[in-house]
Formats: structure tokens, C-alpha cells, sequence
């Protein structure tokens, strides 16, 4: 239903806003990935230069992979790229919500104009080979005997805050293993060498599938279709969500006319039913939210993850 | 029978030049220094959304296995390794281009490459799953193990130990820039942004190896420049194939077995079969010289790599290295998740993996034999105009990584370090096994303390650990035990 109503207010919108807009772009649009190439923010604002393309004829994409500083040095050039709409960015949870508060980078989220969310990463908690709890009840049992170690993809990431964001909400204490990004910790955890780990729905369907791994519960407000029978915090009781995300940013001041066309941009992408079915079949779930939504999640995510960095003792250690 | 069948897509022409031309273009890229198969693997993934599974896998399939093949090309040509797995090849590789055998150098690489990739494909096909489990006891503390057994490599590769401990130290001190693995703070980065994930590791080697190189030509401007014979052999002769009998085979083994282990590459893969090589060897001091097994024993070991780290992408969903990682979402953007059940509900696509990994290892086979007099006319331009398209080429390789000024940087600060670690005596190779083993070492050696409670003995006391600490000792204790040996023999040690 809501998917059907974007799709035709985008249509809408691409009717009212070509005409007038036909100078835009002019020029190939640069899309600036703030990760190398090949991760999965990589390949979904590739899927979408893809899209754009084929949406909007003559329109060329350019996808450029400026990694580095945890996505930071190519978050910063967006920040400071020239506000034309020619050069935007790839939004991602890390560098724009977290990495400010680590340290480290010369921008904060004020200083970003926000295009809008083409798709969500959820996430969810699974245990690991040989750990000593089974489903959300026992683990939080466990918990409290001894703190589990729960693997993440990186220290300061983002899917470290999240462990430690619910931990704190639901009053339990965790061990956080840092690993060099989420293959190795998920190595670990097939393997048995951490008690549990912070998944994302497709590096945890296989597995869950074959055993290697369960889910506990999942970061969002309510259950999930690829895991229709594990629970959510929030029906245990502890109110915590979740999830990582891919959008599209761009510098601070870019003129009306082509803040509009991006954004027009972005929703046609995230109603168009081939991006949605590529998307969907790299385990992505492809949720549009626009422009202000994207700032107000943003805003969030910063509150929350401040807070953890806090009492972690982490809060600016990098500036 | 039926499983055979799933062999047979393989063969329709259209598959066929796919992946022959996947492997001719990583060939290629590989021996472009900067360009990675890592990069050509991740590039080319939105060519496979439109390809059957067994099609668009396989062409990145031969995209990996040329890659890490093209390295060893301008390796030995240019004394610049197209990748970070073809570093050790420039130790003996590099001289004998300078002999006027680079076409046998080619073609001994060729050779090895092709007996290591079909070694490690013949595993992959037969003990996959039995194979993978093995992987999964691989904690911190064993991957700590296993770095640390790799850093003994300095120790040998260095006639001075002294100055190769220096050398080795230095690397790893190096290797601590950027943040911290587990707490995530910055060290030595100085405020500078671009210094937070570390001194960028191909930019660092291009200027370790190539502009160190280009420093020293430099130098000798002016000076009667060496005649360069054509190359007219590209088939080692059978004296060649016997001396280097040894180091093939091993090379093969340590290079499937490090590909099976996930986290770990063709870049560890290469010296660790390069010091098994030399320490084995009945002439060690020919190493570095420009000694057809030394070649032999790093190129069969990095291509062996190539089949075996798909063994715990396949089994387990695990990638076994940085491309296997990459290959890993072309796989889910097929629809398909890797993991132990891909072989009960897509054997078609795990088989015609299997031969895919076979056909590729034949067609780099084909090509790197057919191109080696094309290759090796790099060596007919006059030296100076060489040694310039050579500093362009390490800007361009450097620069189209990351696009980051800072690894420019890196690359010329590399560059002048190594030319003087060169001018004085000191191991660049040692150097560079510090910046590939260091972070690892470090990583899992902290990670292993936060996981056993700070507790070093009971962190250390798994098996595979002890095993690899014992490995270490006795690396370490080799030359003294090697010299005793010969002294016993009344022969004098080199």
C-alpha cells in the first residue's frame, strides 16, 4: 500500500519536476562511497547510479570509493565538496551518526543537507557455536552470571553501539570483541570462538538455516518475514530498535531546484521494482524515508549512540 | 553421473569465453601495480547481474585467478609487484630479468602458478567440507600463533640478522599507525585524517619495491647501462624443473592450506612458502639471487591460494581472503547464500564452480604462456624512458586505489625509505612481511587477552597454537641447527 503510494507520488513528481529541471544534470553526478569497493553500501548506491541511469535517460552516474578513517575521509569530502548537486554521497549509519562523537571528524551532523534512505540494514543478535544460551530468555539469563562476548564488525562501529545500546537498555552487562570488519567476526562465531554476534538478516539467514547460528531477537519494533519466529526486544520488554541504513547526502546549500530533483531521485529509485528485487536478494530491505525523516533518524542515532560512547568512556577519545 | 552433469554448461562457448576473458582481464590487472584483483573482482561484480550464477561467478572466478597470477608479471619485469601477492617474487624474479632470463622467470611463474591453482583446485573439488571444519578452529590466539610463525621468516631472509630484526621491527612499528584494533583510538596519526586506517598497504609496497628502484637507476644516470639479452627461452629446461621439484610441491601444499584459513592470503601464502623453499633448499644462499625455485615456490603458492580460500566460502559462508569476500556478495546477488547447505540446494552452482577453477587455471595457463614475448618487450625500451613511464605508473597504480592524496604520500615516503634500507643493506622483503603480519599478529593477540580475561597461558595452551609456537621455535633455532648439522658433516655452512 505505502509502497504503491510512493511509487505513484514519485511518478507524480517526475511528471511536475522534469519539465522544469531539464537543465539537471547537466554533467555526470559523482557519488562519493565513503567505503571501498565491494561492501555492501558499495554495491547498493552502485544498484543505484544503475537505476538513476536507466530512470532518468542521459543521466550518468559516476561511483567513486573514497575509503578510509571508518568512512570519515570520504564522508568529509561530501561535507566540503561544491554544493551544485554534481557531487553527492553515500549516507552511511557509521560515518554520519557515530564517527562524530569517536572523534576524528571535522563535520557533525548539522552539516549535511539529507537527499533521503533508499534502504534499511536490520539487524539481529544471534548465538554462536557451543554458546551456553539458545533463545532471548536464557541469554539474558546468562547474562547475568557471566557477560557474554558478543563479536562486532569493528570498535566504535556501528554495529558495536548497537550491542551496547541494548545492553544498557535491558540492564545486562556484555563483553564486546572487536573484529576487522563483519566476515571475521563471523568466522569467529561459526567457529565457536565468541558467545554471539550482531548479524545482519542475509549473513545470518544461511547459517540459521544450517544451524551454524540462532537468532536471538531482532532490532526492530516488530518481527521480521525471514525470521517470522524470533522475537523483537521490544515484545520482551526492553525498548530498543536498531538498524543501520544507505542514503544519500549531499553538502549543505544546494540551490532548490536540484536539492528537489535528488530527492525526486532517490524516491523513484526506491519504488522502482528491479532495484527493489536486486536489492531484496542482497538481504537489503529497501524502505524509503525522505529528506527530514533521514535527519530525524540521524539525529537519533547520534543521541543514542553519544550516550554509549559515554559510558563506555569512548566520547571524543579521537580528537 | 549426475553430478558430472552439471559440468556440461560449462563447455557452451558463451561460458567458455566468459571466462576466458575474465581471465585475461585479471591478467591483466594484475600486473598493472596498484590495480588489484581485489579491485577487478569488485568492479566487474554489477557486469555478473545479468549472468547465469555458473557464468557470472566463473568470470570472477578467472578475474581472481589472473589477478593474482598477472602480479608475478611485472614483478620480475619491472621489480614492481603488480600485487601484494607477487612481492616475494620480486627476490628472485627481478635478478634474473636483469641475467636476460626474464622469458624463463615468466615462464617458470607461469608453470608454477598454473601446478599450484590445479593443486588447490583438485582440494577444493575432492575435501571442501571435510577441509572447512579444520578453518573453523582458527580463534585469535591461533591466528597469533600463525603471525608470529610468519615473522621468523625475517630472520632467515636477512644474511644480517641484526639489521633484518631492524627491518622487521620498523615494519611492525609502522603497522601500529591508524587505530587501535580493538579500542578504536588513533595512534600516531598526528591529526592527520588520512592516516586513520594506517599507511595505506599497495601504495606502501609500490613505493617499498618500485620507487626505491627508480631512486637507484636514477643514480646510476650516466653510467654504461647493462646490455639486456632478448628473451628467447620461455620453458625452463628439465635441470630447472628438477631443482625446483621441491618448492612446487611444497609451495602448492602451504598455499592451499593458508587459502583454506580464513583472514589469511596469497600475500602471507608467498613468503611463508618462500622461507620454507629457502630454509629446505641445499643452496639457501642462492635465494635472491635470482634462483628459478624461489620463483617456483611463490607463484605456485599465491595461485594456490585461489581455489582453496573458496573451500570455507563455499562449506561454511566464511570468505577465506579479501577477494572471496568480494565473491562473496556476487554469490548473494545471485540469490544464493554460501554456507553448507548451498551444496544440497544449488550443487549445480558449487559443481560448476569446481570446473570453473579449472578451466581458468588452464586458460591463465594458455594466455601467460602465449604473452610472455609480449610481456617481455617492456624490456626493449630504453632504460630511461622505462624508468619514467615506471614513476608514472606507481603514481597512477598508488593514486587509483582510494583516490587519496595521502597514499601519494605514503607511497614517495616508502620510496626514499627504501632506497636508503636498500643503499645500506637493510631487507625491504622484511619490511614488507612486517606490514602484512604485524597488524594480525597484534590484532589477535589482543583480541585473544580481551577474550581469555588477560590470562597469556590458558590464551596460548590450544593445540594449533602450540603447534605454531614450536614451528616458531624451530625457525628460529634453524640456522644453528642447520650449522651444527654441517659442522657434524665436517662440511663448512654458508
Amino acid at each position: 500500500m505505502t509502497k504503491s503510494c510512493i511509487a505513484a507520488a514519485a511518478a507524480l513528481a517526475a511528471t511536475l519536476a522534469t519539465p522544469a529541471l531539464a537543465d539537471f544534470p547537466r554533467r555526470p553526478l559523482q557519488v562519493i562511497v565513503p567505503y571501498a569497493a565491494g561492501g555492501s553500501t558499495d554495491l547498493g548506491l552502485r544498484i543505484l547510479a544503475e537505476t538513476i541511469e536507466r530512470l532518468y535517460d542521459g543521466t550518468t552516474v559516476v561511483v567513486r570509493n573514497q575509503p578510509g578513517g571508518g568512512g570519515g575521509i570520504g564522508t568529509s569530502a561530501v561535507v566540503h565538496a561544491r554544493p551544485d548537486g554534481y557531487t553527492i554521497g553515500a549516507g552511511a549509519q557509521g560515518p554520519i551518526a557515530i564517527l562524530p562523537h569517536v572523534g576524528g571528524a571535522e563535520y557533525g551532523v548539522e552539516d549535511l543537507e539529507y537527499i533521503g534512505i533508499f534502504a534499511r540494514s536490520l539487524q539481529l543478535l544471534v548465538a554462536c557455536k557451543g554458546a551456553p544460551f539458545t533463545d532471548y530468555d536464557s541469554f539474558i539469563a546468562a547474562a547475568a552470571d557471566k557477560a557474554p562476548q558478543i563479536g562486532n564488525s569493528g570498535a566504535g562501529g556501528a554495529n558495536h553501539i548497537s550491542a551496547e545500546a541494548f545492553a544498557m537498555a535491558a540492564g545486562i552487562k556484555v563483553e564486546s570483541v572487536p573484529f576487522g570488519g563483519s566476515a571475521e567476526a563471523r568466522t569467529a562465531c561459526i567457529g565457536g570462538h565468541i558467545d554471539a554476534m550482531v548479524a545482519s538478516p542475509a549473513e545470518a539467514l544461511g547459517a540459521a538455516e544450517s544451524g551454524q547460528m540462532i537468532p536471538l531477537f531482532v532490532m526492530e519494533a516488530e518481527r521480521i518475514d525471514l525470521f517470522p519466529d524470533t522475537p523483537t526486544a521490544v515484545e520482551k520488554g526492553v525498548d530498543f530498535t536498531w538498524s543501520s541504513y544507505k542514503g544519500i547526502i549531499a553538502p549543505k546549500g544546494i540551490p532548490e531546484a536540484e536539492l528537489a530533483w535528488l530527492r525526486e531521485a532517490v524516491a523513484a529509485v526506491a519504488a522502482d521494482p528491479q532495484f527493489i528485487k536486486t536489492m531484496t536478494e542482497m538481504g537489503e530491505l529497501v524502505a524509503y524515508e525522505d529528506g527530514p525523516a533521514f535527519e530525524a533518524r540521524v539525529t537519533k542515532d547520534a543521541e543514542i549512540s553519544r550516550e554509549v560512547l559515554e559510558s563506555l568512556g569512548l566520547l571524543g577519545m579521537n580528537n | 553421473m549426475e553430478t558430472l552433469s552439471y559440468l556440461a554448461p560449462l563447455f557452451q562457448l558463451e561460458v567458455m569465453w566468459t571466462i576466458a576473458l575474465g581471465t585475461l582481464g585479471g591478467l591483466i590487472i594484475g600486473a598493472l601495480p596498484g590495480l588489484t584483483a581485489t579491485m577487478g573482482v569488485a568492479l566487474l561484480i554489477p557486469l555478473t547481474f545479468g549472468m547465469t550464477p555458473v557464468m557470472g561467478l566463473n568470470m570472477l572466478i578467472g578475474i581472481y585467478i589472473g589477478g593474482i597470477y598477472g602480479g608475478c608479471v611485472s614483478s620480475i619485469l619491472l621489480r614492481t609487484p603488480g600485487t601484494p601477492a607477487s612481492a616475494a617474487t620480486v627476490l628472485d624474479g627481478y635478478p634474473m630479468a636483469q641475467r636476460g632470463e626474464a622469458g624463463k622467470a615468466l615462464g617458470m611463474a607461469t608453470i608454477a602458478s598454473t601446478i599450484g591453482g590445479l593443486v588447490s583446485a583438485v582440494v577444493l573439488a575432492t575435501l571442501a567440507p571435510q577441509l572447512a571444519g579444520v578453518a573453523l578452529q582458527f580463534g585469535a590466539p591461533e591466528y597469533f600463533a600463525l603471525a608470529l610463525f610468519g615473522l621468523t621468516i625475517i630472520a632467515s631472509l636477512s644474511g644480517d640478522i641484526l639489521k633484518g630484526a631492524i627491518s622487521g621491527i620498523l615494519g611492525i612499528l609502522i603497522s601500529t599507525v591508524g587505530a587501535d584494533p580493538i579500542s578504536g583510538v588513533m595512534r600516531y596519526t598526528f591529526g592527520v585524517q588520512g592516516f586513520a586506517a594506517g599507511f595505506a598497504f599497495t601504495p606502501a609496497l609500490i613505493g617499498l619495491f618500485a620507487l626505491s628502484e627508480v631512486f637507484t637507476q636514477i643514480e646510476r644516470i650516466g653510467l654504461r647501462e647493462p646490455a639486456i639479452t632478448l628473451v628467447k627461452d620461455r620453458w625452463p629446461t628439465r635441470g630447472d624443473m628438477r631443482d625446483s621439484r621441491g618448492a612446487l610441491v611444497r609451495g602448492s601444499i602451504i598455499g592451499t592450506i593458508i587459502g583454506i584459513i580464513p583472514g589469511t592470503g596469497s600475500g602471507t601464502a608467498s613468503w611463508i612458502a618462500y622461507n620454507e623453499a629457502r630454509r629446505t633448499s641445499k643452496t639457501p644462499e642462492k635465494f635472491g639471487t635470482g634462483h628459478m625455485p624461489g620463483i617456483a615456490a611463490t607463484e605456485s603458492a599465491n595461485n594456490a591460494v585461489c581455489a582453496a580460500a573458496l573451500i570455507p566460502l563455499l562449506a561454511l559462508g566464511i570468505p577465506g581472503d579479501v577477494v572471496t569476500a568480494v565473491l562473496m556478495g556476487g554469490l548473494m546477488i545471485q540469490g544464493l547464500a554460501p554456507g553448507p547447505l548451498l551444496f544440497q540446494t544449488n550443487p549445480e552452482v558449487v559443481v560448476g564452480i569446481f570446473g570453473g577453477t579449472f578451466m581458468a587455471t588452464i586458460f591463465m595457463f594458455i594466455f601467460g604462456m602465449a604473452l610472455i614475448p609480449v610481456f617481455s618487450r617492456i624490456l626493449k625500451v630504453p632504460r630511461r624512458l622505462l624508468t619514467m613511464s615506471i614513476v608514472i605508473f606507481c603514481f597512477i597504480g598508488a593514486f587509483s586505489i582510494n583516490l587519496n592524496p595521502v597514499d601519494l604520500y605514503t607511497m614517495v615516503g616508502f620510496g626514499v625509505l627504501g632506497w636508503g634500507m636498500q643503499k645500506f643493506g637493510f631487507s625491504q622483503a622484511a619490511l614488507c612481511i612486517a606490514l602484512i603480519l604485524g597488524p594480525m599478529m597484534e590484532a589477535n593477540f589482543r583480541r585473544g587477552m580481551l577474550q581469555s580475561g588477560d590470562d597469556l597461558i590458558a590464551m596460548l595452551s590450544g593445540p594449533i597454537t602450540l603447534l605454531f609456537l614450536a614451528l616458531t621455535a624451530l625457525s628460529l633455532c634453524w640456522p644453528m641447527i642447520a650449522a651444527r648439522r654441517a659442522a657434524r658433516r665436517g662440511t663448512q655452512p654458508n
